[in-house]
């Protein structure tokens, strides 16, 4: 199999785009019905969790399922009607809610925490989760995840010029964009299909694929460089055309190692790690796509309108042998 | 060769350090493993103080530090987080709650003395209103009712009860003697079920405190101990104390206390008071079961997915893949085992990083081994092939680990404790795997050239051109 990335490269940015552009979509209804591209959890816009399992060692306990209307009963009384209560059934088959709220405080807690008691029965603490965070907290949480993926993103910029040359590092970038944006987009595709909310994990993820999807680009740009040394007087699509196939073995197998772990992580990882595994899937499937189809497309169509073979002389380069 | 053998000595020496390690020196689980309270204490400016400065959060911290200790916690922890925020953390705590009562609290202990002219004006006033009230209890009961005049006599007594608790403030005036004089406070029963909060006063404060019970007593005017400007207590001082006061340093706040707020305000007062407010602006408790749970997916996850990407690469890469797989059972337990050394806290989000880098280890053999293929095809003899596919692709593998450290460097510099977490196993487990790669891949594979009946190139890469097999044997 030989792939000929240059000549149907209008195929390869048409996919891109088109899942782009879906996304954005995506991102742009939601922004309207939840004033957020994507549908931000507690972690964000602040808030309190209660997830409370009943303590079924006693006696009578768990004679009753739970009734759902009784629940939500309870939070309209105390003017918390607006909450998100949902029934939630563990692997062993035991009952519990979990109830998203606004901010309340220990007192407001405790007291919903006794009257839902006194409604359904007596809970277990050592299987209680609550997380309340305050507005100030997702404020922080997103600016400086911002911020880390700028200054991921200038520090790979600065290495990559520094390894390679300044256009190579650019184009890795536009490759970085493009796999936030597909998975951004996907997400927010996901907030408006099943209600997918996007936490604190979710901006790791981002970070994370900044740092492992450029890898795929950095083994198409060595062998690129690699054979420009070689041969110098080859056309620039060529070199490109044979750099991609001839490290595309390596390409989709150092993706598919890093998939194979995160499926596991993805089936058996719970709630919290579900879509941290699923988002990292998505981004580094798409930081294999835009190395492949992307950033070396962009470099031998920029390389070609300037005819920049000749400033090939490389910095920094293992000798072979 | 003598290279090589030293090499694979240093390995088994490490493999078995590790595995001491591991037994004897276990990980510590973060809270969201283990099962705790987490809180995120935000202080915030008040009006004397109207900026946080490093000095005002470490005496923040010392109080929270104080109570946390009284709280009976083990191995809490408690650290700052940027300018103005104080993380605590509470493994194994049994009653969050509490915990959220007491670390929110300022607790600023105020004696204060009730004045006698606001004191003469109250009484005048609540008169006033009790003969008002007298008067619509009248005007209601009549026979022909007077709306107009019932609501004008309604007016009156808000207009005065509005009066009364606009000088409620001002009814009792500072005295200088507050928490800072105490030397000590706990919880006492009193008679019947009630409790009650005993304190005991530095030197000074005892002299202060006698001053204030000898001006007091006997007058009718209340002593008004107040905690955060609202009045707890307002108790009157008794005739006998004209003279001297009450002497000897100690008093008792009565109130509507039971056990549990009277050993949480003595606890408050014992770690001292806040000098400005806070806020708790973040908790996370999570159950110890569900910490459990977690725990038990991610042995699941783990297992899972080195036993994948084992048999991926045995089947893809045959005995290069077998020597790979070796180099990535010790990858993890060298990982591992820098975790227990380094005291890396474990965290669901790191448990994650962990298993995630076991899938990115294997890259850098995956990147030499396919070099090692391209080199055999060539027609390279096999030790020239394995040599240069080693040699070759160390640039790549170098560049993608610098990236990934950098996007680890950035999470890591300005994320919050879970996230940081991540960053730490990522960037560990990345930097173990280089090492497991280009030395533990490198020396097994090297020995396995040495061994004759090893020595077949199509047991390094499949489908490969008679022409060359018989090259790549020489």
């Amino acid at each position: 199999m030989r792939l000929n990335i240059n000549k149907q490269r209008s195929l390869w940015w048409g996919v891109s785009l088109v899942v782009i552009l879906a996304g954005l979509v995506a991102m742009g209804i939601s922004w309207q019905r939840y004033g957020a591209p994507l549908r931000p959890s507690l972690d964000f816009v602040g808030g309190t969790r209660l997830q409370l399992q009943r303590d079924c060692s006693k006696p009578e306990n768990c004679a009753k399922p739970i009734d759902i209307n009784a629940v939500r009963q309870v939070m309209t009384e105390r003017g918390l009607g607006n909450s998100s209560i949902q029934l939630v059934t563990d692997e062993r088959g035991q009952q519990g809610i979990s109830i998203r709220t606004n901010t309340l405080d220990v007192e407001e807690r405790t007291q919903l925490q006794q009257a839902l008691t006194k409604e359904i029965g007596t809970f277990d603490p050592k299987a209680t989760q609550i997380d309340t965070v305050g507005p100030l907290i997702g404020q922080q949480l997103l600016s400086s995840g911002l911020i880390a993926l700028l200054v991921s993103f200038a520090g790979i910029i600065i290495y990559l010029s520094l390894r390679f040359q300044l256009d190579y590092a650019i184009f890795a970038i536009v490759a970085l964009f493009h796999d936030v944006l597909i998975t951004t987009g996907i997400f927010g595709i996901l907030g408006l299909v099943q209600g997918t909310e996007v936490d604190s994990l979710f901006i790791v993820a981002l970070l994370t694929i900044t740092g492992f999807s450029v890898n795929d680009t950095v083994v198409i740009y060595d062998r690129i460089r690699e054979t420009l040394k070689v041969s110098p007087d080859l056309p620039i699509d060529q070199v490109v055309d044979n750099a991609v196939n001839q490290t595309l073995g390596r390409s989709i197998n150092t993706t598919l190692t890093v998939l194979l772990t995160l499926l596991t992580l993805f089936i058996f990882g719970g709630e919290t790690l579900k879509n941290f595994a699923l988002a990292l899937m998505i981004g580094f499937g798409a930081g294999a796509y835009s190395s492949i189809f992307i950033a070396s497309t962009l470099l031998s169509l920029w390389r070609e309108r300037t005819g920049g073979q000749s400033q090939n002389s490389d910095q920094l380069s293992v000798e072979s042998e | 060769m003598q290279k090589q053998r030293s090499l694979l000595a240093l390995i088994v020496v490490l493999v078995i350090a590790a595995i001491v390690t591991i037994v004897k020196f276990p990980v510590a689980l973060g809270l969201d493993l283990q099962g705790g309270t987490q809180l995120t204490i935000q202080v915030q400016p008040s009006e004397e103080i109207k900026k946080i400065t490093e000095r005002e959060l470490e005496a923040v911290q010392t109080v929270v530090e104080n109570r946390v200790n009284g709280l009976g916690v083990s191995e809490p922890v408690i650290q700052t987080v940027g300018q103005d925020q104080i993380l605590v953390q509470l493994p194994g705590v049994n009653d969050p709650e509490q915990a959220e009562r007491v670390l929110g609290g300022t607790a600023q202990l105020d004696f204060r003395r009730e004045n006698a002219e606001t004191r003469a004006f109250v009484n005048n006033r609540q008169q006033q209103i009790q003969s008002l009230i007298a008067e619509q209890q009248k005007l209601q009961s009549a026979k022909e009712r007077d709306e107009k005049a019932i609501a004008a006599n309604n007016a009156q007594i808000e207009a005065k009860i509005k009066e009364i608790t606009e000088l409620e403030t001002k009814l009792f005036e500072r005295t200088g003697l507050t928490g800072k004089n105490l030397k000590y406070a706990q919880a006492t029963p009193t008679q019947g079920s009630s409790w009650s909060v005993a304190l005991e006063f530095d030197a000074k404060g005892g002299e202060l405190f006698a001053q204030l019970t000898k001006d007091l007593a006997g007058t009718g005017r209340r002593l008004g101990i107040f905690l955060d400007d609202k009045p707890i207590s307002t108790p009157v001082v008794g005739q006998e104390f004209a003279k001297t006061g009450i002497t000897g340093g100690r008093a008792e706040i009565t109130g509507t206390f039971d056990l549990e707020s009277a050993n949480e305000l003595a606890l408050q007062l014992r770690g001292g008071a806040l000098p400005v407010p806070v806020k708790i602006e973040e908790i996370r408790t999570v159950g110890a079961t569900l910490g459990r749970d977690s725990i038990q997916r991610s042995i699941y996850a783990g297992v899972a997915g080195l036993s994948l990407v084992l048999i991926f690469m045995v089947v893809y890469y045959r005995l290069p893949g077998l020597i790979a797989d070796i180099s990535l059972v010790i990858y993890a337990l060298l990982t591992w085992a820098t975790f227990a050394l380094l005291g890396v806290t474990l965290t669901l989000p790191g448990i994650a990083g962990f298993i995630l880098s076991i899938g990115m280890a294997v890259d850098a053999n995956v990147l030499i081994f396919e070099r090692t293929r391209e080199e055999l095809r060539a027609g390279k003899s096999l030790y020239r092939s394995v040599e240069s596919g080693f040699y070759r692709a160390f640039s790549s593998i170098l560049d993608s680990n610098v990236t990934t450290w950098i996007a680890c460097a950035a999470l890591f510099w300005l994320g919050s404790g879970l996230v940081k977490g991540f960053a730490l196993t990522l960037a560990l487990g990345v930097a173990m795997s280089m090492f497991t790669a280009i030395t533990c891949s490198r020396t097994f594979l090297m020995l396995a050239i040495a061994i004759p009946n090893l020595r077949k190139p199509e047991l390094y890469c499949p489908s490969l051109p008679a022409s060359n097999k018989a090259q790549g044997a020489t």
